[in-house]
């Protein structure tokens, strides 16, 4: 298994905090990684630095061998990076086709002049977006169909947000997608659904790194699972080994309860 | 008062504003992105209007040149009144902006103010502190006669290519696909960023956009009025970023209603006499009433829980509404201390005193109907309508495109 994405002793640290202290780990293809850890443990800082928006200090990230350790955040996801936000970050004021569509932005070429003057190109290209949208909004039957599509993003659901940033962080077809709690503050009815929907699109090929709290998820969708505290892994392997592992049941649950198990 | 009269004010206005909404519409589009005022767009301007003037003189054209020289120049001028203000307002962004970015909202403020300021003393150094003229033009007083109206081609020249830019700048905002990147860009930079948007491209672009609009803006000017200041942009670029804020900052449509409001309310203001004018605080006090008679008791109705709804508790509502004032004299006379009450009550009281002086201001104006007011007043007519517009509306006529961050 060849590894998509490969983070070499990364460290990066805010003023005399370090919020990820020589992490490394792998991404194999077409599998399903999960990073765990209570909160303040790093999971998202290392999400923030695979996506460009932080440099780490120390350390090297690769995306197919290729370093993307420092890189513009556009440019990371011209690579084929894409990601969902814990605290959502939809574009509120536009619509749902819309959203997906900005997704698009860097597997598409109009020009400016081109796009105002309507070149067949243009039309080409548009239509071709628009197929494409309506393909991955299929994908959550039910939810984004007729003219939900043209309603403004700040009109959905809570539920239905979260299942629209998975839809656009899907737009640019990304070889790596980081899904950062995916179903927090879902119901369980809910989240069931959203752990069906990432299996479904592991067995389309692609590659998944996921920060989550909900362990029932994590137990249900990951090949793999990483436990982080304080920036540092201090578990890694299937589910079932990192949950029995004493350091992870003490992080967090603290040290008498990782002595009872023990 | 006579229709041509009203006929030509209304051109003169409508041209006036129209200009204004070239210039608004670089400051909207910055503010929408940014979050922040170029106060120096407002020289942009003057160089675009200065590069179109010395063009045209150096160009060497005058009244007898033939058509087609004269149209060449000005195809010219406008080719320089495009791309100088655009290279400008790239490098202002690239120099004095993008290294500002992310700091504290003040710091690219003071740097905007610094911009605006070099930027009208080097018009100075190399153009010279005297104003620019350029010579007379057949193309500038060409009239044609609209229903016996003498009206002069050159406004409805402005009127006809700002209203097509501004089709063609929505258009470009709303459906293509850097138009998609600057809205994103707008509302969550940095979740633009991680979906591929390069955003100091696409804010270089708003910039780009912008000052092409101010650039056309200055050629027009000339052209219109003959001659242009030093520090004509001043003057218009804080009547355009009023316009902004008028039609609602950061709305690209908002921008240009603001300016034709104001530019509307400067000619009508000093131009019509008070009895035309009277009409319109007429139909200001007419849209009062119907917003406290019908539309606030609507909305209040429509907020009744379905099982208290009868058809006697809506009708009490209605009263309440209707006789809000009467209700606040009866209670402020028997001296209530009823805290709601006093509060509607106020409110009833100031709805009616402002009726009542909407009501005085039209009866002073219409017993004085052939006075016109004097040139001098013009800035506080325009002054006056602005506050009275935005103390009702504090997001502006058309409101902010606000983001809504959830």
């Amino acid at each position: 298994m060849s590894a998509i994405l490969e983070l070499q002793g990364v460290s990066m640290s805010f003023g005399g905090l370090r919020a990820v202290d020589s992490l490394s780990f792998t991404v194999g293809e077409n599998e399903i990684v999960s990073i765990i850890g209570p909160n303040g443990s790093g999971k998202t800082t290392t999400f923030n630095l695979i996506s460009g928006l932080y440099e780490p200090d120390s350390g090297d990230i690769l995306l197919k061998d290729e370093s993307v350790a420092g890189l513009r955040p556009d440019l990371v996801h011209d690579k084929g990076i894409s990601r969902t936000f814990q605290s959502l970050r939809l574009f509120t004021n536009m619509s749902v086709l819309e959203n997906v569509l900005v997704g698009m932005h860097s597997v598409t070429s109009a020009g400016t002049i081109a796009s105002m003057l309507r070149l067949p190109s243009v039309r080409r290209e548009e239509k071709a977006m628009y197929d494409k949208a309506q393909e991955i909004l299929g994908m959550f039957p039910g939810r984004f169909s007729g003219p939900r599509q043209h309603q403004p993003a700040y009109s959905l659901s809570y539920a239905n947000r979260r299942r629209l940033e998975i839809a656009r962080a899907l737009a640019s077809d990304p070889v790596l997608l980081l899904l950062d709690e995916p179903v927090a503050g879902m119901n369980p009815a809910e989240s069931h659904e959203v752990m069906e929907q990432i299996k479904m699109l592991r067995d389309t090929g692609y590659t998944i790194l996921m920060i989550e709290h909900d362990m029932h998820v994590v137990e249900g969708v990951s090949d793999r699972v990483i436990a982080m505290d304080h920036g540092v892994k201090i578990a890694e392997g299937t589910y079932d080994r990192v949950a029995n592992d004493p350091q992870v049941v003490e992080a967090y649950l603290g040290k008498r309860a990782a002595n009872a198990t023990a | 008062m006579s229709f041509d009269h009203i006929m030509s004010v209304t051109i003169g206005g409508l041209t006036v504003g129209m200009i204004y909404a070239l210039i608004a519409l670089g400051y909207t589009m910055v503010y929408g992105v940014l979050k922040f005022i170029n106060f120096a767009h407002g020289e942009v301007f003057t160089v675009g209007g200065y590069v179109a003037a010395f063009t045209l003189l150096a160009l060497g054209i005058d009244q007898n040149s033939p058509w087609t020289l004269v149209a060449g120049a000005v195809a010219l001028a406008l080719l320089a009144a495009v791309l100088v203000p655009m290279a400008l307002g790239f490098v202002i962004e690239r120099i004095a902006y993008r290294p500002l970015r992310g700091r504290s909202r003040i710091i690219p403020l003071l740097s905007a103010i610094g911009v605006s300021i070099v930027l009208q003393q080097l018009i100075i150094i190399i153009f010279g502190p005297k104003p620019v003229t350029i010579p007379t033009l057949a193309i500038s007083s060409a009239a044609v006669s609209f229903f016996g109206v003498n009206i002069r081609v050159l406004a409805l020249v402005i009127i006809a290519v700002s209203a097509a830019l501004m089709i063609g700048l929505t258009y470009l905002v709303k459906s293509t696909r850097i138009g998609k990147a600057m809205r994103a860009t707008s509302q969550d930079m940095e979740a633009a960023e991680m979906m591929g948007i390069d955003t100091n491209r696409t804010i270089a672009f708003t910039f780009l956009v912008g000052s092409a609009l101010a650039g056309i803006g200055g050629l027009l000017v000339v052209m219109y009025y003959g001659s242009l200041k030093y520090d004509a942009g001043f003057l218009y670029g804080l009547k355009a970023f009023t316009s902004a804020v008028l039609g609602g900052i950061g709305n690209i449509p908002g921008a240009v209603v603001g300016a034709i409001v104001l530019g509307m309310t400067e000619t009508y203001g000093v131009s019509v006499d008070l009895g035309f004018l009277a009409w319109f605080v007429v139909a200001g006090l007419a849209l009062g009433l119907y917003v406290q008679m019908v539309k606030a008791p609507q909305r209040r109705l429509a907020h009744i829980a379905d099982e208290r709804r009868t058809a006697e508790y809506e009708r009490s509502i209605m009263n309440v509404y209707r006789l809000a004032p009467y209700h606040g004299i009866k209670t402020l006379l028997a001296e209530r201390t009823d805290a709601l009450l006093s509060v509607s009550a106020a409110h009833g009281v100031r709805l009616m005193a402002g009726n009542v002086f909407l009501a005085v201001v039209a009866a002073v104006m219409f017993a004085n109907a052939s006075m016109r007011i004097d040139t001098r007043w013009q800035p506080v007519i325009a002054f006056a309508v602005l506050m009275v517009i935005l103390m009702f509306r504090p997001s502006g006529i058309l409101g902010e495109a606000v983001t809504e961050k959830v």
